[in-house]
């Protein structure tokens, strides 16, 4: 292992340089607005991703009530099919890619530097490229309710011929597959830099094998996404083509093969899966040790089980298509591939219950969030289990049972142990507690509303209730069911708006509770030893680690005969924060350019070339500004020679777009 | 596995299997309706009765993970709670790992997967075989030797069902689902089969990607466009069975079902006997509503509909995507219309008049479709508006009532969703 | 106890050094390897698609029966031999011979530009014998895939001659030779993509 000699430097390969044209100057943080739109700083970017998400999950969450009034009574009228068919499509479509990706980034951004005991990640304006990327997109596919003639109605898995211009003729599919180019850019982008920060950048002591395990999964994520983006990437493209330019990819009168869409898609949408899961099982993994009182059990496990995840995610992800017409050997193999990727689950399952063993529980909010994640996405496990044998699957897909069974996973197994993620790490990111018996309340209405919801529709879906039908007939048994799944709709968007309500109530009562300190819940990893909130520069010192659970073993001693000794209070082992003069990457606005340069491509897609130009130009012009900049800040003292291939990524990114982009600026 | 259970299996059952697979929400499984028509869990043939026992079993292992996981966290919450770890520096025993526990639940769930793949591959390659035995019928007074196979198209937003008795039925013969062989009997929204037969199949589409699904009969199978795929089912009983497109297919997805009438020997030659038999045109008599109807048939429904015998034949190509509107020949023998959401007679076993003038007056507020509206030179899908009459549509009702025979007092009991 | 290993003012050190990342390779050149691992999947996604559909010709020409091979074998030939004179410019800048290391940089990226006009070439050909983009599924895969490697190609010979402004203006030199690895193994990567397509969507004959 490597050992950093010069710790306080960053390793980003950020160096001081001339001014090549004498004119670009990077911004200076100066305390305004513009601090927030020019930041590379991974905290700012962690918060921003966290605080876009929030919105779109309101977002998401309305239209998710939309759907459940429509279908809270037979032959409702509330909303017309096409309406009904377009808010289902946004619903999923920004739940996954516009809530639940970016809240994992907004974790893996914050947290990751601090638990490798790093001062920022490796790319920091590649950083803010990801987000500023990202949002654009993210507002890109929403700007189709106003100028695309209605959201995408083919669903969020967009099967073809249905996606086809015939069946879809608005430009809500356009807005889809753009939107959803522009955010797999930024996720692209983003999972290439923090695998990288992963990989090259921690603490000295820090290997591998020391690693927190939300580090841990949130690298495999990394993994995950770099490797399944790219075939949504080529998904999405042949299907533009197909829409904009009269390709033949898809129409099945020309002899294309609808598979090959279904194919393609789910080639990445299994592997999605995990994308959304894994971050949270790091952040559970992270909460239940610290309220247990003891290490987590079984690290290596942990961490290879995950592993072990991230792979067989690879295999099985003809399982959602065992009934489109594989073939019974297809059908068989994948089967199969599916029931055993719940072997290394079960592990991971197993490994917190034994974590909790014997642990003095506490049941903070933090942890009742990670121990409801732990339940409900037991649930959802096991219901998956039952849609991986083929037959039963043949009964059970297309239907509520699935639905049923997905959100236990995706709300029950992620968004829980995002909100475990909220409470546990919000002292260190705002300096603050969030109330703990408003936060019991909070987590106390979401789980009853959250089964309320998709509990029953584990009984829709087996009494024969189809999935993505806008409204059902009364006598089929449907009626009750659903009446009480939308009761329990309301009692989760209640229990949002009760949450917002707590983080607004306890940043006005911060001022008069005493701080929450460095290391307020006692915990194991790095970003506990620093003050709360993280100063901007991370750590005084970069800490040299010498052991898993090092910060904890700067606190705690276990002798001989396996008691705990405590050998320091948190406050005396924490560092201070008050390091001066610590060299840190300079802002800057080119990111923001470059991003918005590309949803006006999109636009011009859509329905002008003429736009394409523009926004071509700003795009090719903020690459070129952005590999001229000087690296650092001009004012200080620089030396260090003008190496700035940082511009590489963006570059060869912008090649996998490749259909629309001006891609004339690359390495300078 | 093939376990025979009396066909009407208490409610109870289902609601069993229920609590096993959601044990936190079993209480609430209490109120479970029992004449769901499209339960998976009432299997009527012995496709959808294997599924049902592999599914059984399945959520019984299932059940007793889930309970024991739940029930392991629930004592932990009770036994080892603290209030808070303020001034207690005490800490439980810091175990950090235990390879051989480890290895352990490594390996249990796995065997657990093993049985559970086991049963899997037993019940999956039973399904796959095809088990369809020659059937006698007689066809034009020929007693014909029939495996039965059907072929079912699916398109926006109905499903197309058709016989050959004769021809030796495969995907090179159909070849494409958008110009189908002439077949035997071609009837819409209502599949007929024997009863106690297995019958096979084929499974495609005319446009998007549509699943043919009947819960009591078996699982589903997509309906892709381009291709032809083998599925079966079969119904221990007669009776009418219920189903609807699974695979999200747009607009009116949501109104696109189907149904499968199982007859017994007599009644199923009967019912080809009948299908058989063209129509011809009623005789001219201005003061007749049929005979008004049957002429304004002709003016405004024979471009995209057959009645075989009095407009034409099979070559009808209709304006819409799909190219296909429901063949008319026997409107009156099926007992549901405008994709399977409308009855064509009463709960009183009378003809549905104000249904069906209503679909004929304005489909696409019955059910949205994409055919009034749009832009030109694009072709609707759906029914359209045609602006008829009051009284053109009085009179096409009353032409339509004689396509065909009014289907038997059971059936029609049968059709009628509680 | 861990203890840190300088004090927190002495900041401005030259972290440049590729060996001080935990890997020993330095951030951007990971970044590239990394980025061109999630390229395989990019390509292979597409060149799936183009052997699904290459007989899918709907009763139209299909590519296979336009393939000219000696021509192809003569423009993928250029192609390798860039990948010759790649190596060859970046030895020269390791040894800080920046005469050298220009020269071959700019015989690169005219070699890719050859290869470029012979795309052109062939496109214009194919188009003449009425194989259209949208012809049929073969020819809209065919093209995909053969347009984006040219693009990948294009870029790479952007990049090639922003590295030759970047040298001819003295900013790039032998001690950041790195850069030219970097765009290097972009280079090597798209060179070796062709190979494959050149192999299977070429010279192994339709059944």
């Amino acid at each position: 292992m490597a050992i950093i000699e010069e710790p306080l430097a960053l390793t980003s390969g950020e160096q001081h340089a001339e001014r090549p044209l004498g004119v670009l100057t990077r911004p200076q943080a100066n305390g305004s607005w513009k601090d927030w739109v020019s930041t590379v700083d991974h905290k700012k970017i962690g918060i921003m991703y966290g605080v876009a998400a929030m919105f779109f999950f309101l977002l998401g969450g309305l239209e998710a009530l939309l759907i459940r009034t429509q279908l809270a009574f037979p032959e409702s009228g509330f909303l017309s099919a096409d309406v009904y068919n377009q808010i289902f499509t946004m619903h999923g479509v920004t739940m996954i890619f516009l809530f639940v990706m970016p809240s994992a980034a907004a974790f893996a951004n914050y947290l990751i530097p601090l638990q490798i005991g790093a001062r920022d990640v490796a790319f920091p304006r590649l950083n803010a490229l990801s987000f500023w990327v990202w949002l654009s997109g993210a507002i890109f596919l929403n700007t189709s309710w106003i100028v695309g003639g209605g959201g995408a109605d083919c669903g969020w898995f967009c099967y073809s011929p249905n996606s086809g211009i015939t069946f879809s003729p608005t430009n809500g599919v356009d807005f889809y597959v753009i939107g959803l180019l522009i955010t797999g850019i930024a996720s692209l982008v983003s999972a290439v830099n923090l695998a990288v920060t992963c990989l090259n950048m921690r603490a000295p002591g820090m290997s591998l094998f020391r690693m927190p395990v939300l580090t841990w999964m949130l690298l495999v994520t990394q993994f995950l996404l770099a490797f399944a983006l790219p075939v949504i990437t080529v998904a999405l493209l042949l299907l533009l083509f197909d829409r904009q330019f009269d390709s033949q990819f898809f129409d099945p009168e020309a002899g294309a093969d609808p598979l090959l869409w279904q194919h393609l898609f789910w080639i990445f949408g299994h592997p999605e899966v995990y994308i959304i899961i894994l971050p949270s099982f790091g952040i559970i993994s992270e909460v239940i040790p610290a309220f247990s009182r003891k290490p987590i059990f079984g690290y290596s496990f942990m961490v290879f089980s995950g592993i072990a995840i991230g792979f067989m995610g690879w295999g099985v992800w003809a399982h959602h298509m065992f009934v489109s017409g594989i073939g019974p050997i297809s059908v068989f193999a994948f089967s199969m591939a599916t029931m055993f990727i719940a072997v290394p689950t079960g592990v991971k399952i197993l490994n917190w219950l034994a974590t909790m063993w014997g642990g003095k529980l506490n049941f903070s909010t933090a942890m009742l969030f990670a121990v409801g994640t732990v339940t409900m996405f037991t649930i959802g496990g096991l219901s998956g289990v039952t849609h991986s044998l083929a037959p039963a699957d043949t009964q059970q897909t297309d239907t509520y049972y699935i639905v049923a069974h997905f959100h236990y996973v995706i709300f029950g197994g992620g968004v829980l142990g995002l909100f475990a993620g909220v409470y546990f790490w919000w002292p260190k990111v705002f300096g603050h507690l969030l109330d703990e018996r408003r936060g019991k309340i909070h987590f106390w209405t979401m789980l009853i509303g959250f089964n309320l919801t998709f509990g029953p529709m584990h009984v829709l879906g087996l009494q024969g209730m189809s999935r993505r039908i806008n409204t059902y007939s009364s006598g089929f048994g449907f009626e009750f069911w659903n009446l009480v799944a939308t009761i329990g709709s309301y009692i989760l968007g209640a229990s949002v708006l009760f949450f917002l309500w707590n983080v607004y109530k306890s940043k006005k009562e911060a001022p008069n509770l005493p701080a929450p300190g460095p290391d307020p819940w006692d915990a194991r990893s790095l970003e506990w030893s620093i003050p709360s909130p993280t100063p901007e520069h991370n750590f005084d010192e970069i800490p040299v680690v010498e052991s898993q659970d090092d910060w904890w073993f700067r606190k705690y001693n276990i002798e001989d005969d396996g008691s705990v000794v405590r050998i320091s209070s948190a406050e005396d082992a924490a560092q201070k924060g008050d390091a001066v003069g610590v060299h840190l990457p300079s802002p800057s606005f080119w990111p923001l350019v470059l991003a918005i340069g590309l949803p006006l491509i999109g636009y011009g897609v859509i329905f002008n070339l003429w736009l394409c130009v523009v926004g071509g130009l700003l795009t090719g012009g903020a690459i070129y500004a952005w590999v001229l900049e000087p690296v650092d800040d001009p004012d200080a003292d620089g030396h260090g020679h003008d190496d700035h291939h940082d511009g590489d990524d963006p570059d060869g990114e912008l090649a996998t777009v490749g259909a629309a982009g001006d891609h004339t600026e690359g390495e300078g | 596995m093939k376990t025979i259970r009396k066909r009407e299996k208490p409610v109870s059952d289902s609601r069993t299997r229920l609590l096993g697979a959601v044990a936190l929400i079993g209480l609430i499984t209490a109120g479970c309706a029992g004449d769901a028509e499209l339960d998976t869990l009432q299997p009527q043939s012995d496709n959808a009765r294997d599924i049902d026992t592999l599914l059984d079993r399945v959520l019984v292992i299932a059940g007793v993970i889930g309970v024991l996981v739940l029930g392991a966290v629930v004592y932990m919450a009770k036994k080892q709670r603290v209030k808070s770890y303020d001034g207690d520096d005490e800490f439980p025993e810091q175990i950090s790992h235990n390879n051989t526990l480890e290895i352990g639940w490594t390996i249990v769930p796995a065997i657990i997967m093993v049985v559970v793949a086991v049963l899997t591959t037993v019940a999956h390659f039973s399904l796959n075989e095809t088990e369809a035995n020659a059937y006698e019928v007689e066809v034009e007074g020929d007693s014909t030797s029939w495996e039965p196979k059907i072929v079912v198209v699916g398109q926006q937003w109905w499903w197309e069902f058709r016989y050959y008795f004769t021809e030796d039925v495969d995907a090179d013969f159909l070849d494409d689902p958008r110009n189908l062989p002439p077949a035997d009997i071609v009837t819409a929204g209502q599949m007929v089969i024997p009863t106690g037969q297995e019958v096979e199949l084929l499974v495609t589409s005319r446009d998007v990607i549509h699943s043919f699904w009947i819960p009591a009969l078996n699982g589903k199978r997509d309906a892709r466009p381009g291709f032809f795929a083998p599925w079966e089912i079969s119904a221990d009983e007669p009776g009418v069975y219920f189903g609807q497109c699974t695979e999200f297919c747009g607009l009116s997805h949501a109104k696109m079902r189907m149904q499968t009438i199982a007859m017994d020997d007599a009644d199923f030659q009967n019912w080809i006997d009948e299908q058989m038999v063209p129509q011809s045109a009623p005789p001219e008599d201005p003061d007749d509503p049929v005979s008004r109807g049957a002429t304004a048939f002709l003016a405004n429904c024979s471009s995209c509909h057959l009645v075989e015998g009095f407009n034409g034949d099979e070559d009808i190509a209709a304006a819409v995507v799909s190219q296909a509107a429901p063949n008319l020949t026997h409107f009156a023998s099926r007992t549901t219309f405008a994709g399977g959401i409308l009855n064509t007679y009463t709960e009183d076993g009378e003809w549905n008049r104000d249904d069906i003038s209503q679909w004929l007056r304005a489909p696409e507020v019955v059910k949205e479709n994409y055919a009034n509206g749009l832009p030109d030179g694009e072709l609707p899908r759906g029914m359209p508006n045609l602006g008829l009459s009051e009284r053109t549509i009085s009179d096409l009702v009353a032409y339509l009532e004689t396509l065909g025979q009014k289907p038997s007092a059971e059936i029609l009991a049968a059709t009628e969703v509680e | 106890m861990a203890t840190a290993t300088a004090p927190a003012t002495d900041t401005h050190h030259d972290a440049h050094d590729p060996h001080a990342t935990n890997t020993g390779i330095s951030n951007n050149k990971l970044a590239m390897w990394l980025f061109l691992s999630t390229e395989c999947l990019l390509f292979g996604a597409l060149i799936s698609t183009y052997l699904i559909y290459k007989t899918r010709g709907n009763g139209e020409v299909l590519p296979t029966d336009l393939f000219d091979i000696p021509f192809t074998s003569v423009s993928s030939f250029v192609l390798l031999m860039s990948s010759l004179t790649m190596v060859l410019a970046l030895s020269a800048f390791g040894r800080n011979d920046l005469d050298r290391g220009k020269a071959w940089l700019l015989v690169t990226a005219m070699l890719g530009a050859v290869f470029m006009g012979g795309q052109a070439y062939e496109f214009t050909a194919f188009y003449e014998e009425g194989l259209g983009y949208t012809t049929n599924p073969a020819a809209s895969a065919f093209y995909t895939l053969t347009g984006f490697h040219g693009a990948h190609v294009s870029i790479g010979i952007i990049m090639l001659m922003s590295l030759w402004v970047a040298a001819n203006q003295g900013k790039l030199t032998g001690k950041n030779s790195e850069t030219v690895e970097i765009v290097g193994l972009y280079w090597h990567f798209v060179d070796l993509v062709w190979i494959f397509i050149f192999t299977v969507i070429y010279l192994i004959p339709p059944e």
